[in-house]
């Protein structure tokens, strides 16, 4: 493994490592009453799930999956983690982790947009000159 | 928070991202300012500029993105004593600082426009003379914040403008912009009805976005209420220097029919087949609410 998937991988496990998974953030995060089962249980449930999932661990709770999939980087764990972890990033982390990217098998589906990159073209043909277009994308 | 006030740079990007590319008037007018708080950038963007953040679900798709970009601006900006990257959306700027810098080195260094003109705002009062009377909610998030203190500086910025009162009201919304709601079933709604509440309570007849995706998620909120105005916190500020600006996308998105509203130069510019499948069921699309 190199490059972006190797720094997540190990960027990820050394937060981790640190993480006494206490739920803090889990406590602290604006999300968690838009992620399934999240609120009943204990914040360690989903705080240990993501600690668990950077460790590269078997065992991860659904409801951490939910969290993770939540995260809108919100950004209010960082400021409640007694560790002063970059609790963000992990979660960032945790996230790519969790959609395949540094190639395990995905915990959840991501909604692809194959139509993106043309979508924002056209946009970009209606809003911006000619000129505009060569110069500036 | 403490404003990180970043050294003049001698050259410049502003570099807006993708997703601005609908708002075309705010490039041009995000460019103007800068300009006229003395730091000349050239807007550069879209999918040739993307950041990566689209691609998370492969970490060598991403890398990659994001090393033509850094390479892109280091060739842009050789040689400069002080190149600077100045960002628009909150996504490239912390992809950068989290993703992107860290993998490939850079010649510059990266500034949020909000900080660059704030820090510069003696040189924006002159220029914004023309009142804008509007009672105005700033549509804040909680994400950005704690990075660059966006909701701080975009409030100070529009206190410059002559006519207008800020509404205070503590609400922060979640994520860090409204894109990152909208992919979490309930969320966006549920931040859109907040915000509503807040533009009721505090009797605001203006609701001011910051960033894009709030804006583009936004406007369609004027279709049911039809004295609300919507304004992304550009705009204001290009109306009061009484530079043409009008809002062309929110023309389109609240269009009865967004086709006659982009009429045939905009239609033959979009393409008919690519305005069918990928433009207009995002123009069509209700306000979440
Ligand atoms: S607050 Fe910090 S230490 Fe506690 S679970 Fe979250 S990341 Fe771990």
């Amino acid at each position: 493994m190199t490059g972006l998937a190797a720094r997540i991988t190990a960027e990820g496990a050394r937060l981790a490592a640190a993480c006494t998974a206490c739920g803090a953030c889990v406590t602290a995060c604006p999300m968690t009453p838009f992620a399934p089962g999240v609120d009943a249980a204990e914040p360690r449930v989903a705080a240990g799930g993501m600690r668990a999932l950077l460790l590269g661990e078997g065992g991860v709770a659904a409801e951490a999956v939910a969290w993770i999939a939540a995260c809108t980087r919100s950004a209010q764990c960082n400021a409640a983690c007694p560790e002063a972890l970059d609790v963000a990033l992990m979660m960032r982390f945790a996230g790519m982790r969790a959609r395949g990217a540094t190639g395990e098998a995905p915990r959840y589906a991501t909604r692809p947009d194959p139509g993106w990159s043309s979508r924002v073209k056209a946009f970009a043909r209606v809003t911006l000159t000619e000129e505009e277009q060569a110069a500036w994308l | 928070m403490a404003v990180t006030v970043h050294p003049a740079p001698d050259r410049a990007v502003f570099w807006f991202g993708c997703n601005l590319v609908r708002h075309g008037e705010v490039i041009r007018a995000s460019a103007r300012l800068l300009e006229a708080v003395g730091v000349a950038a050239e807007p550069a963007g879209g999918p040739a500029n993307c950041c990566g953040a689209t691609q998370e679900a492969s970490a060598r798709i991403t890398e990659g993105m994001g090393r033509r970009t850094v390479e892109g601006f280091n060739a842009r900006l050789a040689g400069a004593e002080h190149g600077q990257v100045i960002t628009w959306c909150p996504s490239c700027h912390m992809n950068m600082q989290d993703v992107m810098a860290p993998a490939t080195p850079t010649n510059f260094e990266t500034a949020h426009i909000t900080e660059v003109l704030h820090a510069r705002q003696d040189r924006l009062r002159t220029l914004l003379v023309r009142p804008v009377p509007a009672r105005v909610l700033l549509h804040r998030h909680l994400g950005f914040q704690p990075r660059v203190p966006v909701n701080s500086l975009v409030a100070d910025l529009l206190r410059l403008i002559p006519g207008l009162t800020l509404v205070d009201d503590p609400l922060a919304v979640p994520g860090h912009m409204c894109s990152s709601l909208s992919g979490v079933p309930g969320a966006l709604a549920a931040a859109q009805r907040a915000t509503l509440d807040a533009v009721a309570a505090g009797g605001a007849d203006t609701l001011a976005t910051i960033f894009h995706s709030c804006h583009r998620e936004s406007v369609a909120l004027e279709r049911g209420c039809p004295r609300l105005r919507v304004a992304n916190w550009i705009h204001l500020l290009a109306e009061s220097a009484g530079w043409p600006a009008e809002d062309g996308y929110k023309a389109i998105r609240n269009a009865e029919d967004p086709r006659a509203a982009l009429g045939e130069a905009g239609m033959a510019a979009a393409g008919e087949a690519v305005f069918e499948r990928l433009m207009e069921p995002e123009l069509r699309k209700a306000p979440v609410v």
